[in-house]
């Protein structure tokens, strides 16, 4: 991945810098990830830590869009089903 | 229920096997999951329910059309639509359930190794452009001597049913031959070349404007119906391709300036089929729609949102809502002077120009807006160029959609064609495609508009660390591919027609 294309609002102050490539991020977790998926061979025991971490927080939150999603899925199927029960 | 790819048991398991292991190799195994198995139990998971999924819709919509005629619809025709832009929405919420980086990587970089084709290359392309260079010639040549009936043309036919038709399915199904045939290559190869530098700012643009413009002389002048005419729009094409080609050099021209050449080369991303290396190489089909280096400027979005626009207009302006807009335009604009027929082209251009712009704007804006929303620092336009691919399958979609019927209708006419071209027969065979055709044409557009769906959530997990705001970094997109699905899918429920006041 090449970071050419990156530009900070002007309002807006970065988290952190990528020591190792120098991508901007607005939220730690976000360059924590980046750290972690980018230059895995690079970081330290406590880089790795972090890492580790927020990739668990990350998958909670997921857990959780994931259930919307489901809860969207079936939401979308009985109003179809409901439309075409009354339509057609 | 689509199984969540990272389930519990699934991370559980690696977090056992962590300890085992040292901190490297912790840290390895999160980043990349090393059991196949699990990779082919999601892999079945989230094709069966894909599939199932997509023909249960696109198998419902096209029965009730095919057994009605085009205009009767068996259900009301918002539910149709509502139905259609509903299965690109349900299978975003679907795709958004594979949230497995190395599961998706893992299909994108699958290959198929092929034979060795490099040996073979430099014969293959002298026999191809050899063979580019004798139709064209024919084409020229028979389109003023030859018969003037379309249906017996040899130019009307290899150009409508070949090169519009048939080539691009056969680049977008298969893999990309155009540089092996392209005539012009061939007639250039034979000339002196090189006398300037072509201007890197131009990038794409001059192909943008000659695709843009080849579509609006097929609307407006009679280049299907009168072979003489399309003679000297395909004797004008060769003489500015030739001329800019010895200008600026063949690699410079055939890259960036023809029409053609960029649209066969955007069709080709599409294919499963791809020379890497020297060899040919099977892929899975748009698993190159992920590729950072296929767009890399604004021309080149343009170019793919006009190859969708195109496909939409010539749709819009042969049905009977179509002829109806412009009719009733064209008696708007009365206002004393000026003919009805040179008003009416002024309405074809002017709605043509207007809504590729608001179809270019819609793109554009999806990634301003994506940007906005999860606030990251990559600029709205390297989230445009990077989306842009996804939309080539939506593309070749829309194409297969609209030109299958006229290639099988008019394939045993092209045969007879090539067979004797100076005395064909006077009452030309053409097919009429089945009923089902039409249900066809519609589980087209929707294969095309799920290709897409699936590229787009695949660039944006490679485009974003975390996988959260690569999740929402596709909403925009989403929005404005269902847009594209509806406006299609209508326009394929539309009776047909004749565009009027053309010639
Ligand atoms: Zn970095």
């Amino acid at each position: 991945m090449s970071y050419e294309g990156t530009t900070v609002p002007r309002r807006d102050s970065p988290a952190g810098e990528c020591d190792y490539c120098g991508h901007p991020f607005p939220t730690t977790d976000r360059l924590v990830l980046h750290k972690g998926l980018e230059h895995p061979q690079e970081l330290d025991a406590d880089e790795e830590d972090a890492f580790i971490s927020a990739r668990a927080d990350e998958e909670d939150e997921l857990r959780t869009l994931r259930l919307k999603a489901l809860g969207a899925l079936v939401l979308l199927y009985f109003g179809f089903l409901m439309l075409y029960a009354i339509v057609a | 229920m689509p199984s969540s790819p990272d389930s519990d048991t699934n991370s559980g398991a690696r977090r056992e096997g962590h300890t085992e292991s040292g901190p490297e190799s912790r840290l390895h195994n999160w980043v990349v999951s090393n059991t196949k198995l699990r990779l082919l139990v999601q892999f079945v998971t989230w094709v069966s329910v894909l599939t199932l999924f997509t023909e249960t819709v696109a198998a419902g919509n096209g029965m009730t059309l095919s057994k009605q005629p085009r205009d009767t619809l068996a259900i009301p025709r918002w539910l149709y639509l509502a139905t259609g832009g509903a299965t690109i929405g349900a299978s975003a919420l679907l795709a958004s359930f594979v949230t497995d980086r190395a599961f998706i990587r893992y299909l994108h970089s699958w290959s198929f190794p092929g034979p060795t084709i490099d040996d073979w290359r430099t014969p293959i392309v002298w026999i191809g452009r050899g063979l580019g260079i004798v139709v064209l010639g024919l084409a020229v040549y028979l389109g003023v001597t030859g018969p003037q009936l379309p249906t017996a043309s040899f130019t009307i036919l290899v150009t409508f049913v070949v090169v519009r038709a048939g080539l691009p399915m056969l680049t977008y199904l298969g893999g990309n031959l155009w540089p092996v045939l392209n005539p012009w290559r061939g007639i250039v190869s034979l000339l002196p070349t090189g006398y300037r530098t072509y201007p890197e700012e131009l990038a794409r643009w001059p192909a943008v404007g000659g695709l843009l413009l080849l579509v609006w002389i097929e609307v407006v002048f009679p280049v299907s119906t009168i072979p003489s005419t399309l003679s000297i729009v395909i004797l004008g094409y060769s003489v500015v391709t030739i001329a800019g080609a010895v200008l600026v050099g063949p690699n410079a021209w055939f890259g960036n300036a023809d029409p053609l050449s960029v649209l066969f080369r955007f069709f080709g991303a599409v294919a499963p089929v791809k020379r890497r290396d020297g060899k040919l190489t099977v892929k899975l089909p748009g698993s190159d729609l992920t590729d950072s280096d296929l767009i890399t400027d604004t021309s080149d979005v343009a170019f793919v949102i006009a190859l969708i626009w195109e496909l939409t207009y010539s749709g819009f302006i042969t049905t009977q809502t179509g002829a109806a807009t412009i009719e009733a335009l064209a008696s708007l604009s009365n206002i004393g002077v000026g003919a009805v027929q040179i008003r009416a082209i002024l309405i074809y251009t002017l709605l043509f120009v207007s809504g590729y712009v608001v179809f270019f704007a819609a793109y554009w804006y999806a990634g301003v807006l994506s940007r906005r929303r999860t606030g990251t620092y990559i600029t709205a336009k390297r989230i445009a160029f990077r989306f842009a691919p996804s939309l080539l399958a939506i593309a070749a979609g829309y194409h297969l959609a609209h030109y299958t019927g006229l290639a099988v209708s008019l394939s045993p006419a092209l045969g007879m064609a090539i067979v004797s071209p100076l005395s064909p027969p006077a009452n030309p065979l053409t097919l009429s495609p089945p009923g089902w055709f039409e249900g066809l044409s519609i589980a087209y557009v929707l294969v095309g508009h799920l290709l897409a769906i699936w590229a787009a959530h695949a660039t944006a997990y490679e485009l974003f660390s975390s996988r959260l705001v690569a999740i929402r970094s596709q909403y925009p997109f989403i929005i404005v591919m269902i847009g594209y699905t509806v406006i299609s899918l209508w326009i394929l429920s539309l009776p047909g027609a004749t565009p009027p006041y053309l010639p």
